[in-house]
């Protein structure tokens, strides 16, 4: 976006049916934060000041749209918004909140507000694009301030952000990783979308696909991995499903329909 | 004087010596493999190792390697120079050495690169040569780079009771020197000798795993281009890249802009980049020419066996057997190269 | 001093390898939705020093480069500027397209091999031009018309998608009324106003007579076009090497060396972007 020479980019933060966790991910910025604020100024962050704003240039949405009032609310930032960007899995993909759609409403909510008789309004958990255009997407569960700070400054720059196509793995190796396959661990690299730096993988840990699938997976490719390490479909999609499952019963009914 | 020995119980003791004027990148373990690191202690150096997850061309074209900075506003590029800390490159296996020469050609080749130019002039290379084989995925017999041949300033060779290290350039007889850790050769032509014999003996502990000689490869390849294997090879990989990063002769690179925090300026980058990706040969306008994962296999092999032969006279595989050994799906040169043998023994 | 160094005839310093040119754009012109034409000139003045069929990689700091085809003749009366004409696709484009009269840009290149004018000289020219490939074919047909007595007969072809997609249509009002060059134009899709020739560049083949012994034909499309205007000239007895072609790739580096480009064994930033159609046939990823 072109930035006029004195006035400051306004840059708001919504939160969402979600964790707020990305949201704290930003007050950790520290240093990098005041840097950003020489040329930008947050408006709307629940987490760290009690200014309020509709005047803004670009807004930060954290968080699944779930109930109808979430919607109308989304949609009014849209309106206000030059610039809209989908911050964190549960923005970007639904996140774990697409966990509820295992279940019915009823199923839900008995199970969260069981026995308690009041009206509350459940609704279906989705990723942002599904309700309003979504301009740039920065994903993770948490999202990674190396890349939150990579994505803002190209989109200030006017450069525009395009999250890796690649899978973790790319990364992965480049840090020299000891392959988690190797170590008997089923791990979900090879099929979610890089970009995280391999944050998981590097301290051990599996990857559990918190950014997605990858746009072109090789689904072939994919299976003879896992059998060749002794894992089901199955067990690979329980894995995923943590959360895949907004996109992966999103593509059910797609190709129940078709 | 060419060659010097060292008594093994003293390779520590090297290790120190040169840690006193050089960074020294040496392979250390991590968990059950192998990386080369900046050393600390001499005895983080493990010599007896598998080839390392990242091969040593990280020194020589980094990850990410600074072109230039600018500021905003101005189309000029400042702050070309790089500054290169003098390292020594320490127990580098002679495929790795090869590798390194390959990119030294690529690098070389007008117009010469100054950024990897100024990093292979400050980095010393002491090799160590293998006596017995690493796994069974290396084909370094078939690529013939089992035994030093140049590329190195001093190569270290385990002759038993001590180590003899060959000296092969003033910068490697810079380093030997007057140091009184190293004892005096009474015969050269006597140790060249007992070197040879060697090396025809050690050949033997390894298997040849590859069903075509050297001077067949290239002829293979010729006629393989439409093979069905790259169909085959194709469908099994997933596009992770792992094979190109772990290359010692892959050098693809993307050039980046990074702004800094306050957008007053920011540096252009070269970074690593992968055949393997999707987007890696796709043009703005979206067409991609090379959509399809087999093609971009097949475009790996070629790399290494063909095009490579072509433009520079010279295989770009040097039997290290990474790419096979890193492939979660399972991908072995050793397979696809004697599959297309097959076919090109049956075509006949 | 970087501009003396940089003198074709001298070797590049090492360190200017990646270092962009500053210039400064003088003229601008929407030519169509998407194309926005460009006259730059180098802050020191000197010229490009380029052949026809030669690209440059266009840099903005913080966005990044891209290559780009010269539309322009070395021949041009003000050889201290020069001109591209770029499709707005991408982040790079659409940055390139905001920028003005008086904005800054830097330039490396030019890079590549051009157009073998000398092997067309002497020769006749057939001129195959489709969407964009007009823009490196705009640099040799005023070249030849600058030099043109150095060339034969020459023929034009020109076609693009619908008569709102033309780029430079003043030079074409030229050509058009030139006596010594036969000049034809086909739309796939005409609008009500327009009179010309309607169909797929092919449609046009049919009414060019050639000297088969003395005609090259310079192609440049996109992609699909190239099968068919090919095999429609091998029809007409040319050879594979009379048909000379030109390669849209990634080219990153421009250098020989970053891989983007790469089409099997060659690099089309540094043995391209120009190919004759005998270099390309044995390469599978070439058409």
């Amino acid at each position: 976006m072109s930035q006029s020479k004195n006035k400051k980019v306004r840059i708001a933060l919504f939160d969402f049916a979600d964790c707020e966790g990305c949201q704290l991910q930003v007050t950790y910025l520290n240093d990098q934060l005041v840097g950003l604020l020489e040329h930008c100024e947050i408006v709307n962050f629940r987490e760290a000041i009690s200014e309020r704003s509709d005047d803004y240039d670009i807004a930060l949405v954290e968080g699944s749209i779930t109930r109808k009032h979430d919607e109308e609310r989304v949609k009014k930032i849209r309106e206000n918004a030059k610039i809209l960007i989908a911050y964190g899995s549960c923005a970007c993909i639904g996140g774990v909140n697409g966990l509820r759609k295992k279940f019915t409403q009823e199923e839900a909510k008995d199970i969260v507000y069981k026995g308690r008789e009041f009206p509350i309004d459940v609704g279906e958990p989705r990723p942002v694009h599904e309700v309003v255009k979504v301009d740039y997407f920065i994903y993770g569960c948490p999202t990674n301030n190396e890349e939150t700070i990579k994505a803002l400054k190209s989109i200030l720059i006017g450069k525009g952000y395009t999250p890796p196509r690649y899978p973790v793995c790319v990364e992965c190796k480049l840090k020299e990783n000891v392959c988690l396959f190797e170590k008997g661990q089923v791990c979900l690299g090879p099929v979610t979308r890089g970009g995280c730096g391999a944050w998981c993988t590097s301290y051990g840990n599996t990857c559990y696909g918190c950014r997605g699938l990858l746009d072109k997976p090789a689904q072939e490719g994919q299976m003879d991995i896992l059998k060749k390490n002794g894992y089901t479909l199955e067990e690979l999609k329980q894995k995923f499903e943590t959360y895949n499952l907004c996109r992966m019963m999103g593509e059910q009914n797609a190709t129940e329909k078709s | 004087m060419r060659y010097v020995s060292l008594q093994k119980d003293k390779l520590p003791q090297f290790v120190n010596s040169l840690q006193k004027k050089y960074k020294v990148v040496a392979p250390v373990k991590k968990e059950n493999l192998f990386v080369f690191a900046t050393i600390e202690d001499p005895e983080e150096v493990e010599l007896d190792y598998m080839p390392t997850i990242l091969p040593p061309k990280k020194y020589f074209l980094p990850q990410h390697e600074k072109l230039g900075s600018f500021v905003k506003d101005n189309v000029a590029m400042a702050d070309t120079n790089i500054d290169v800390e003098p390292t020594v490159l320490f127990g580098a296996h002679t495929c790795d050495i090869e590798g390194i020469e390959c990119l030294d050609i690529v690098f070389h080749d007008t117009p010469a690169d100054p950024y990897f130019g100024r990093r292979k002039k400050s980095i010393i290379i002491i090799g160590y040569e293998c006596m017995k084989p690493c796994d069974e995925y290396s084909t370094c017999v078939t690529m013939d780079t089992l035994n030093p041949r140049a590329g190195y300033d001093i190569m270290i060779t385990d002759i038993g009771d001590k180590y003899i290290l060959y000296i092969n350039s003033p910068e490697g007889m810079g380093i030997i020197g007057k140091n009184p850790i190293f004892g005096k050769v009474e015969n050269e032509r006597d140790v060249k000798t007992k070197l040879l014999k060697l090396r025809e003996d050690k050949v033997k502990n390894f298997k040849v795993q590859i069903d075509a000689d050297y001077k067949e490869l290239n002829k293979i390849f010729g006629t393989s281009y439409n093979s069905k294997t790259w169909q085959d090879v194709g469908k099994r990989c997933v596009s992770c890249g792992n094979c190109t990063a772990v290359c010692p002769t892959c050098y693809c690179f993307d050039i980046n802009d990074e702004v800094k925090l306050d957008m007053s300026g920011g540096k252009r980058e070269r970074v690593w980049d992968s055949c393997q990706l999707d987007e890696f040969a796709m043009v703005t306008g979206g067409e991609n020419f090379r959509k399809e994962r087999s093609s971009r296999q097949r475009h790996r092999y070629y790399r290494k066996f063909d095009y490579s032969v072509k433009k520079y006279s010279k295989f770009f595989c040097v039997g290290c057997g990474r790419c096979t050994r890193t492939c979660m799906a399972d991908i072995s040169l050793i397979e696809t190269v004697n599959e297309l043998a097959k076919e090109h023994k049956n075509a006949k | 001093m970087q501009s003396k160094l940089l003198k074709k005839e001298m070797t590049i310093p090492a360190d200017f390898l990646y270092s962009p040119r500053a210039a400064t754009i003088v003229k601008t012109k929407q030519m169509t939705a998407n194309e926005k034409f460009f006259e730059i000139k180098f802050d020191d003045g000197e010229p490009l020093g380029h052949e026809p069929g030669q690209f440059i990689q266009l840099s903005i700091f913080g966005i990044g480069e891209a290559p780009v085809g010269i539309c322009s003749s070395p021949t041009k009366e003000d050889r201290s500027t020069f001109e591209v004409c770029v499709r707005k696709v991408g982040t790079f484009t659409n940055a390139l397209h905001k920028l003005d009269v008086g904005d800054k840009l830097g330039i490396r290149g030019p890079y590549g091999r051009g157009f073998p004018i000398d092997e067309l000289k002497g020769n006749d020219v057939l001129i195959v031009a489709g969407g964009l490939g007009i823009v490196p074919l705009r640099s040799l047909i005023n070249f030849i018309i600058d030099r043109r007595r150095d060339f034969g007969n020459v023929m034009i072809l020109l076609g693009c998608k619908g008569p709102k997609d033309r780029l430079f249509t003043d030079d074409m009002k030229e050509w058009e009324r030139m006596l010594n060059i036969n000049y034809a134009c086909t739309v796939d899709r005409a609008d009500p106003d327009w009179k010309g020739n309607v169909g797929v560049i092919t449609t046009l083949m049919p009414g060019v007579h050639i000297d088969k012994n003395r005609t090259y034909a310079v192609v440049v499309g996109p992609p699909i076009m190239y099968k068919f205007v090919i095999a429609e000239l091998l029809k007409k007895g040319l050879s594979e090497n009379q048909i000379i072609l030109s390669l849209e790739r990634r080219m990153k580096c421009g250098l020989g060396k970053c891989g983007h480009c790469q089409i099997n064994s060659v690099y089309v930033c540094k043995d391209g972007p120009t190919f004759t159609y005998a270099e390309l046939k044995g390469l599978g990823e070439a058409l």
